[in-house]
């Protein structure tokens, strides 16, 4: 019953992803379908090379498909205008990476501020929002800091704290935790957990790790481009059904 | 993003950029500091030929003997040198100027005065030290009236004169070892001559009365001359009489405009032939400067490619927050053309400062000796041809990096 109110976020239909190198097609999702539903916390899990990154790229809008659509709050993205398609990643979809990716050339501040330069905020409520995002994840005394200045787990906060600049519906994170070590790897997860049980977000993780899987909600299995299972974590309270009853 | 934002990005890409973009930037300073000297120094030498002309002289005309040459009324002025040049040298000796011709020019009546002049190289001694200076005899009847010298210390030569001298600066203060001053004598051609002016310029030339120029310079004969210098009455008529002076000249030494064995010369029109040849040497230099731009805006082109590729992983960032093509586009553009502004700012500085040494090292040269002049006009050139080819040279660079897939330019290592 609930589900029939709960609302898709991310709808993958039919989606094939093939890379071409010279003459060798390697095909690294296989027609994949799948719906995600706003609010859910869902890990995607699988061996190395079966297709996480790729499907991750595609639901986060940096990649379009091969074959098959996507849907993106209902809207197919592959008929969306680059531009269009730019802001609505910008508003919608907060990135982390493995590996941080933050321009070494600027400061925490301005990392974080730069999402939103790009949507065009008003120059003080930008910072605004920066220093209050950076004050959540705890680098208030940091933000002057370059990424070289910043330990691995503070550099991942940075990243988060990004992510979260303009308010996304969707944070994506693409083994959020690969390069740093598990204490530190505990503390984001546990940043992810709050993001989604008490803000709201739609989280989706990449991990290969069945430990950090224990977080989500829903986990989504890979094997060699294809879904092999679809399960749901009875253990994780479901902030979901919040919005069914 | 904003285009305020975009041009911030683009000036802290410079400001973070490595030293090879400094290095590609030292091509477009180049090409605008040689573009800026050239241009500077052509307008100084620009002003101080119009000064020059309005000054003086323009109511001067030479008449020489000799076939006109193709282009202009070259001749070599001042220059007692006399043997040793080119082809119609040959010919003077048959081909003079004399009596007669003095006889026809006193029958126009817009000749205010006459000046016969002959030169030649001789030796002068001053207190044992001897050297090879040349020397012009002139009618110091008029002498005075009609030269452009200033006399600095001591007084022009006079009619009543005989073995005394007027002498350019240079000769006298520093050509022997010791100073050669007012009332020194010196021996020319064994003659003893007495220093009555010194001139207000920096030449060895030496000027006596003509009668005495015939007794020192054995090879010439009185009554002959080497040049005659006219003072016109009214400079505004100068055309006329040019032609004027030609025509009676032709009557009285039986030639045709074909065979006309003599030249009418005006310091407007040799001014004016400097001038020409000035603004061709000066197109010449710009063309030069214009190539060293089109090297350094290959450079900033270069440099640009290589930053695109180096900033490709940070393109795959910026589009994965958000970045669209049209702002990763611009900040690329001006990013480029804040390289070109960057090297065209520092272009100006080292070009000014060139165009002030400029002068200096073409001292030699009468015509360098105007000072340069660096107007708004050519600076707001400059700039605006930097700005452009730097944008130009980032045009190519920038669409790529703006065309990069998110994907990919994540992947980017
Ligand atoms: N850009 C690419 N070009 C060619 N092959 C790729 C590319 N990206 C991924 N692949 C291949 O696609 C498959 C899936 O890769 P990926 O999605 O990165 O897997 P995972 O993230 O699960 O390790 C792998 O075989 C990988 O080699
Ligand atoms: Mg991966």
């Amino acid at each position: 019953m609930a589900g029939d109110i709960i609302e898709t976020i991310i709808e993958l239909q039919d989606a094939w992803k093939i890379y071409k190198m010279g003459e060798v097609e390697v095909p690294a999702l296989r027609g994949v379908t799948v719906e995600i539903k706003k609010g859910d916390f869902v890990a995607i899990m699988g061996a190395s090379g079966s297709g996480k990154s790729t499907m991750m790229n595609l639901i986060g809008c940096l990649d379009l498909p091969s074959r098959g659509s996507i849907y993106l709050k209902s809207q197919d993205i592959s008929k969306l205008s680059e531009s269009d398609l730019a802001s609505l990643r910008g508003k919608t979809i907060g990135f982390i990476f493995q590996q941080y990716n933050l321009i070494q050339s600027m400061s925490a501040f301005e990392n974080v501020m730069l999402p939103l330069e790009f949507l065009e905020y008003d120059e003080k409520k930008a910072a605004n929002r920066t220093r209050e995002i950076l004050k959540l994840v705890g680098l208030s005394d940091k933000m002057q800091y370059r990424p070289t200045q910043l330990s691995g787990g503070q550099q991942q906060r940075v990243s988060i704290a990004r992510s979260l600049a303009s308010d996304p519906e969707i944070v994506l994170a693409d083994e959020p935790t690969g390069a740093l070590d598990s204490v530190t790897g505990r503390e984001v997860l546990d940043m992810l957990k709050s993001l989604w049980k008490e803000q709201g977000k739609t989280i989706i993780m990449v991990t290969h790790d069945l430990n950090l899987a224990k977080y989500a909600h829903t986990i989504i299995e890979l094997k060699d481009g294809e879904i092999l299972r679809i399960s749901e974590n009875h253990e994780v309270k479901d902030p979901v059904f919040k919005y069914g009853d | 993003m904003k285009l305020g934002k975009c041009f911030k990005h683009a000036f802290n890409m410079v400001l973070h950029s490595k030293l090879r973009s400094w290095l590609t930037i030292t091509g477009i300073v180049i090409g605008v500091a040689a573009v800026i000297a050239i241009v500077s120094i052509g307008d100084g030498m620009q002003q101080s030929l119009n000064a020059q002309l309005n000054a003086l002289g323009g109511d001067i005309v030479t008449i020489s003997p000799g076939f006109e040459r193709g282009g202009g009324f070259f001749q070599m002025r001042g220059g007692g040198d006399g043997g040793g040049s080119s082809g119609p040298q040959a010919t003077t000796k048959e081909i003079v100027l004399g009596r007669s011709d003095v006889q026809a020019l006193k029958g126009i009546p817009d000749i205010a005065l006459i000046d016969t002049n002959i030169r030649g190289s001789v030796d002068v001694s001053y207190l044992g030290k001897k050297g090879r200076i040349s020397i012009t005899g002139v009618d110091q009847s008029v002498w005075s009236q009609i030269t452009t010298s200033k006399i600095k210390t001591g007084r022009m030569l006079d009619s009543a004169d005989q073995n005394v001298i007027v002498i350019g600066g240079r000769l006298a203060s520093s050509y022997f070892d010791q100073p050669l001053g007012i009332n020194k004598m010196t021996m020319i051609n064994g003659s003893a001559f007495r220093v009555v002016g010194i001139l207000d310029d920096q030449s060895n030339s030496i000027y006596m009365p003509i009668q005495m120029a015939y007794q020192v310079i054995p090879e010439k004969t009185n009554g002959i001359y080497d040049t005659l210098v006219v003072k016109i009455k009214d400079e505004n008529f100068l055309d006329e009489v040019i032609t004027k002076i030609q025509d009676k000249l032709m009557i009285a030494r039986h030639v045709t405009q074909k065979n006309m064995d003599f030249s009418v010369s005006s310091r407007k029109e040799m001014q004016q032939a400097r001038a020409d040849t000035m603004s061709s040497m000066n197109t010449f230099l710009l063309a030069i400067a214009a190539v060293s731009l089109i090297v350094g805006s290959i450079g900033i082109a270069n440099t640009m490619f290589t930053s695109v590729l180096e900033k490709t992983k940070e393109i795959g960032i910026m589009k994965a927050v958000g970045a669209r093509n049209r702002d990763i586009l611009l900040i690329f553009l001006f990013n480029a053309a804040f390289i070109g502004l960057v090297g065209g700012i520092l272009g100006i500085i080292l070009g000014t400062i060139l165009s002030g040494f400029m002068p200096v090292l073409m001292g030699g040269l009468p015509l360098a000796r105007g000072t340069a002049i660096v107007t708004l006009n050519s600076i707001t050139m400059a700039l605006s041809v930097s700005v452009t080819v730097g944008i130009i040279a980032g045009i190519i660079p920038a669409y790529q990096a703006s065309k990069l897939k998110p994907v990919d330019a994540l992947r980017y290592e």
